[in-house]
């Protein structure tokens, strides 16, 4: 007898943001969307680019550029909606992606990079995809936003 | 006064409905309760009744304006918005607040009928300046809290560096002395 153990091995979404491939664990995301209305207004909260109106719930726009690449990333027609975790609640935020996105089974193996945000890797036909945590690579980029700030002042 | 709801949208919504005015500053629309404003005026019929404040502690308020008797720090909607400089052209006196904001139009007066609560995901001073979003002409805006664009540490920081002059531009305007 055999065991379908197809169940048991985790599913990830491979996404793009600016060149590089990233991974999220298929459990925090919920949707890829296209094209929506993005709607700005003052705030001063890093990272987020504005909101979209998502079957009657506001859903912040958050670039993971910053924490990811060291600057925002390119602009993106396609958003993809994931769970948050904030402290005490859990929240959608939408992430906006180059290209469309894949959803691929496989096993997580040790992270070999040194970024702490990377959680492990994905063998994916022999190129190997970072598997993000999310909300420390938010952290990450709210960080190195708010350090630039000082600098930039400094120099102007 | 609407209450905020969580982030979404309910089917039926019965919750009162509440009368705003949708001004602009710059490239940006913001929604404000008309409770809270006593008067709107354009920023020339104000003439001599402004002053200038002795030490503007505050980049956002260099200015007192004195209406019927009360007087009121100017407040410029650019630099408390942190956005570039725009053109006002008229000024929000505030109800329950010693502020009067200075805007770049009225837009609109219209009807709220849902506020939703902001994001957690927006954790900056947005908390203070808004009451939540609003969705009105298939537009999402910012509905401001009024008691936001001055806080009372801001409001003691005014009154520690400019001791007394609230209170002196109503008597001096009210007994006719030049300000």
């Amino acid at each position: 007898m055999s065991v379908d153990n197809s169940s048991h091995i985790p599913s990830f979404v491979v996404f793009q943001i600016g060149k590089r491939r990233v991974a999220l664990s298929q459990n925090c995301v919920a949707e890829l969307i296209a094209s929506p209305v993005l709607f700005s207004f003052p705030h001063t909260s890093p990272l987020i680019t504005g909101i979209v109106l998502r079957r009657g719930r506001i859903v912040p726009v958050m670039d993971l550029g910053p924490g990811l690449l060291g600057e925002p990333s390119p602009l993106a027609r396609f958003f993809l909606v994931v769970e948050r975790q904030i402290p005490n609640v859990s929240e959608r935020c939408a992430i906006p992606v180059q290209g469309e996105c894949e959803l691929v089974s496989g096993s997580m193996l040790p992270a070999a990079e040194r970024e702490n945000f990377v959680i492990g890797t994905l063998d994916l036909n022999e190129e190997h995809i970072d598997i993000l945590d999310l909300e420390k690579v938010i952290a990450a980029g709210a960080t190195r936003i708010t350090d630039s700030v000082p600098a930039a002042e400094a120099l102007s | 006064m609407t209450q905020p709801v969580s982030s979404s949208l309910t089917p039926r919504d019965t919750r009162p409905r509440e009368q705003v005015a949708v001004f602009s500053i710059g490239q940006y629309s913001f929604v404000i309760s008309a409770a809270a404003i006593q008067e709107i005026r354009s920023t020339d019929s104000l003439g001599g009744a402004v002053m200038d404040l002795d030490r503007p502690v505050l980049r956002k308020v260099r200015h007192i304006v004195e209406r019927d008797s009360r007087s009121y720090y100017v407040v410029s909607g650019y630099e408390h918005f942190r956005l570039p400089q725009s053109r006002p052209t008229t000024v929000l006196i505030l109800r329950n607040a010693p502020a009067a904001i200075l805007v770049d139009q009225i837009e609109e007066m219209a009807e709220m009928r849902v506020l939703l609560a902001l994001p957690h995901s927006f954790v900056g001073e947005e908390r203070t300046w808004y009451r939540g979003l609003t969705v009105l002409d298939r537009r999402v805006l910012p509905v401001v809290n009024p008691i936001g664009f001055l806080s009372s540490r801001e409001l003691k920081q005014l009154e520690d560096q400019n001791p007394g002059m609230l209170q002196f531009a109503a008597a001096a305007r009210h007994q006719g002395g030049h300000v």
